[in-house]
């Protein structure tokens, strides 16, 4: 089958003005300009199916961001090919922004002071959907959410995860084929995050839509997608399936000890990084080649009632490669992220 | 308060306000740019009269004392405008923000006069160099320098135009602690003050009756006579006479705004800021 | 919830889709969207009804407090310029033709002139980029305020004043001319204020030229007969010629007063160059607004 999104050596770098202080340097940068190159993106190649849920993780100003703009036509590239169901994005052909819909978890698409269904009233012209099916679309959408009694309330008064759901319904309206999201839950208190990630995973088991989804939350990735693309300063790092993640970053294994009272603190720290001790039960932190080593010290010195060996949880693995890579970066990198 | 605190008020009140300073000289001079449509309007008017064999005067003034006045009462608005002030305090009662005032030492009316003090002293320097400009390209239609002692109350005219368009608008501000909904007021109260001021046209235009009226208004105080007082319509005792009743205006309404203040914060205490 | 969407049961592979409208395409699409806009904007304003009453309130009296000093000025001179024939209700036509077209300019686009800076600051002009309809036209006439239709009234109203006052009435070419040469003085407005609003892409943060807007128009406040002279004609030169706005007004206005109607050629040649100013100001503006979107795409949010 065809690729519903194809990516080849996408670039995008961006040119940053440089605001002079002072009223003369103000004066002087309207005519000659200052500025500094940033690059969001650094060639990255990407192949995703039709009906894959890939998620895009990475820290912030990795360029997932930028990406998802990309692909929606937003932004144009520096170099680089990309083509969305066979379409170059940011040609931004009507019969392209036909078949996508871009929702931001931070931005808000509806009339703020109107029900939300005055803007999908909206959207059903500017799509030319006609009317029985555009209906018949909004009404399934708002059963599905269970927001159907929440329509004629301006958006205003609607609850952050009600708003949500809302954006939701206005992007899935004209039925796109690829669905960007980005950062779908942000904010939200954990019942609305479920709900939303429910009718996610159940709308994209039903209609096999192409969903992209950036998030910070990996219960959102865990939850929804078996592929994930980790970016780090503009380039893709890691794609692979969420396990291959642990493989990949997660150097340590946790070694989980029931001990007696033979063993001190600074004993166990001699062997690796001592996590937690709460007598008798202990947690420490071995690099992964060091794990059989440490095994037979510990056997050797008996002792011990109860051991296990473990990943880490992968919520610390990518908590601790974001923060390597921030720091790595420095902080005078320009993120892509509002 | 002590001045050293005064004097901190200022300072951090003129940091924040030079950020914008280059937005500022660029505002100020297209501010004067409604008054060249003015100037070309006013000289149709008496090309008119003149055509017509009638004096060359409109209610007293010539076609030069005319632009002269609309110069003028730029300045004079330039120190009596308060943009922002009385919205300001009612947005400040209406979000909470007026509690500050309540729980640290320094009194409101104090820091917001202090406040106000700095922005017009930034706003003076950085707007010296336009008005300069637009008043030495209009040179022309200035009568020359008034006597000193006509320069002295202009002086003082413009001064205690800050003042009572301080207190004025502070006092309005505090009809925030009664009624929520005040920026309509305010604005009735900006277009009378924009007629009745004499920022639009001298009020010696105003038929008889309703000149009467708009004399006896503060209003007149904010644009009309540090003009009127430079071109030398107003002499004699009048100017003496009329300084003391624009003094007593400015107390008027400093003790209004004060006890309308504290009146505010009791009932505002009641249900709870 | 049916399983399959319709478009994608026929045509399933992605290459070579199609995805054309479905409903209505074309202009009547625009239409459509344009009265959900208008119909949107007129239930908005009414939830804020007490509000909205306000706005129209203030803007009339500041209409009138303007008419009330205008009307002082005729209390002590003749007319407007020493035979210009603009004497009181001539000139009242033409503070009324002003009304018309300020108020059309206000109620259609200033709302989203003003936004548009805003959209920009805060990243969702993307949305706008996103959807399959023209971005200037969802840019330029997504809020509608109904509110400036109340000195659209008093403008009717002062015209139908005047003329009374005159003892004219208009024939029906000299009506329909008139409400052409209207159109053509909105599209000068419109396409100045776009093109100043869409600046603020290169300004960046909150600040706009918008304001520049009320600056430029007041020269057009006043019948352009009264820029004359060592500064007055290089003004009124440039103000016709290079930013067409002293053609908005006057061009309509001297259609229905007698006293200053066009009778010369180099008046007709006016009246002309008003057409096609109102054509390259909404090119010109076209461009500026395409180029401004450029920029804006290529700095990122």
């Amino acid at each position: 089958m065809t690729a519903a999104i194809e990516i080849k050596g996408l670039t995008k770098s961006f040119r940053v003005y440089q605001k002079p202080e002072g009223l003369l340097a103000s004066v002087a940068g309207l005519f000659r300009r200052r500025y500094r190159h940033v690059e969001a993106v650094r060639g990255i190649n990407l192949t995703v199916t039709p009906g894959e849920f890939v998620a895009f993780l990475g820290p912030n100003g990795a360029g997932k961001t930028t990406t998802l703009k990309l692909l929606s036509g937003v932004l144009t590239p520096t170099s680089g090919e990309a083509r969305v169901l066979g379409h170059v994005p940011w040609r931004r052909e009507n019969r392209y922004r036909r078949r996508f819909a871009l929702v931001m978890g931070q931005k808000n698409q509806l009339w703020w002071d109107l029900p939300a269904a005055e803007s999908f009233r909206l959207h059903q012209h500017i799509y030319s959907l006609p009317r029985t099916e555009f209906e018949r679309t909004r009404d399934d959408l708002a059963e599905m959410l269970s927001v159907t009694h929440l329509l004629q309330q301006p958006v205003r008064e609607l609850s952050l995860g009600e708003r949500m759901k809302m954006e939701l319904i206005a992007a899935l309206l004209h039925s796109p084929e690829v669905l960007f999201l980005d950062e779908p839950t942000i904010g939200l208190d954990v019942v609305a995050q479920h709900n939303i990630r429910a009718f996610l995973r159940d709308y994209q088991q039903r209609r096999g839509v192409t969903i992209v989804l950036t998030s910070h939350y990996m219960i959102d990735v865990a939850a929804l997608c078996h592929r994930v693309v980790m970016m780090g300063r503009g380039r893709i790092v890691y794609d692979g399936s969420l396990d291959g993640i642990v493989e990949r970053f997660g150097g340590h294994k946790v070694i989980s000890l029931h001990v007696n009272g033979a063993w001190s603190p600074e004993l166990l720290s001699g062997l690796g990084e001592l996590l937690s001790f709460e007598p008798p039960r202990a947690r420490l932190r071995v690099a992964r080649g060091d794990v059989p080593a440490v095994l037979q010290r510990i056997l050797a010195a008996g002792q011990v009632l109860d051991l296990s060996v473990e990943d880490p949880p992968l919520e610390e693995i990518v908590a601790a490669w974001f923060a390597a890579e921030r720091s790595d970066d420095g902080p005078s990198r320009r993120g892509e992220e509002v | 308060m002590s001045p050293a605190a005064a004097w901190t008020i200022i300072r951090i009140s003129i940091a924040e306000r030079l950020i914008y300073r280059g937005d500022f000289a660029l505002g100020t001079l297209m501010r004067f740019l409604p008054i060249v449509t003015q100037v070309f309007l006013w000289a149709a008017v008496f090309s008119a009269l003149d055509a017509a064999g009638r004096p060359a005067e409109v209610a007293g003034f010539s076609y030069r004392e005319m632009i002269a006045y609309y110069l003028l009462t730029m300045v004079a608005r330039a120190f009596s405008s308060m943009p922002g002030l009385a919205s300001g305090i009612a947005r400040d009662i209406r979000s909470g923000a007026v509690n500050k005032y309540l729980i640290q030492p320094v009194d409101m009316l104090h820091y917001l006069l202090l406040h106000r003090i700095a922005h017009k002293l930034v706003y003076y320097s950085v707007a010296l160099g336009p008005f300069a400009l637009v008043f030495l390209l209009c040179r022309g239609f200035f009568p020359g320098w008034p006597d000193p002692e006509t320069l002295c109350v202009f002086a003082a005219s413009l001064v205690m135009a800050f003042l009572l368009g301080f207190f004025l608008e502070s006092a309005l501000g505090m009809i925030g602690f009664w009624f929520l909904e005040v920026s309509s007021l305010l604005f009735v109260y900006m277009l009378f003050a924009f007629f009745f001021s004499g920022h639009m046209f001298p009020i010696d235009m105003l038929p008889a009756g309703v000149a009467t009226v708009v004399r006896l208004l503060p209003l007149q105080y904010l644009a009309y006579f540090p003009a009127a007082v430079f071109l030398g319509k107003v002499s004699g005792p009048e100017l003496w006479q009329s300084l003391a009743v624009e003094a007593a205006w400015i107390v008027f309404f400093a003790f209004a705004g004060r006890i309308a203040f504290r009146r505010g914060v009791r009932r505002y205490g009641g249900y709870g800021g | 919830m049916r399983t399959m969407d319709s478009r994608q049961s026929a045509n399933p592979a992605l290459g070579a889709a199609d995805g054309g409208p479905i409903g209505p395409s074309g202009p009547l699409r625009y239409v459509r969207v344009m009265a959900v806009f208008a119909r949107n904007s007129l239930v908005r304003d009414m939830t804020f009804r007490v509000n909205f009453l306000i706005n129209v309130a203030s803007s009339i009296s500041w209409v009138l407090m303007n008419l009330g000093f205008y009307l002082l000025i005729f209390r002590f001179a003749p007319s407007i310029g020493a035979s210009t024939g603009w004497e009181q209700w001539p000139f009242f036509a033409f503070l009324a033709t002003g009304l018309l077209i300020n108020s059309t300019v206000h109620a259609l686009f200033m709302v989203n002139a003003d936004e548009l800076s805003e959209l920009i600051r805060t990243g969702n002009l993307d949305f706008v980029l996103l959807r399959p309809i023209d971005t200037q036209f969802m840019v330029s006439l997504s809020r509608i305020d109904w509110s400036a239709l109340g000195n659209f009234c008093v403008g009717l109203i002062l015209l139908a004043t005047a003329l009374v006052r005159m003892n004219y009435l208009p024939s029906f070419l000299e009506c329909a001319l008139y409400v052409f040469f209207l159109v053509c003085g909105v599209a000068i407005y419109y396409s100045l204020m776009i093109a100043l609003a869409a600046s603020s892409v290169w300004l960046g943060r909150n600040l706009s030229l918008l304001d520049f807007w009320f600056y430029i128009t007041t020269f057009a406040r006043y019948p352009m007969e009264i820029y004359q002279g060592r500064f007055g004609a290089p003004l009124r030169a440039a103000f016709t010629w290079v930013i067409p706005v002293l053609v908005v007004v006057n061009v309509p206005a001297r259609l229905l007063v007698q006293s200053v109607r066009p009778s010369s050629a180099s008046d007709w040649f006016l009246a002309a160059f008003a057409v096609a100013a109102a054509i390259a100001s909404l090119a010109a503006s076209r461009i500026i607004f395409q180029i401004a979107l450029r920029a804006y795409r290529s700095s990122g949010s």
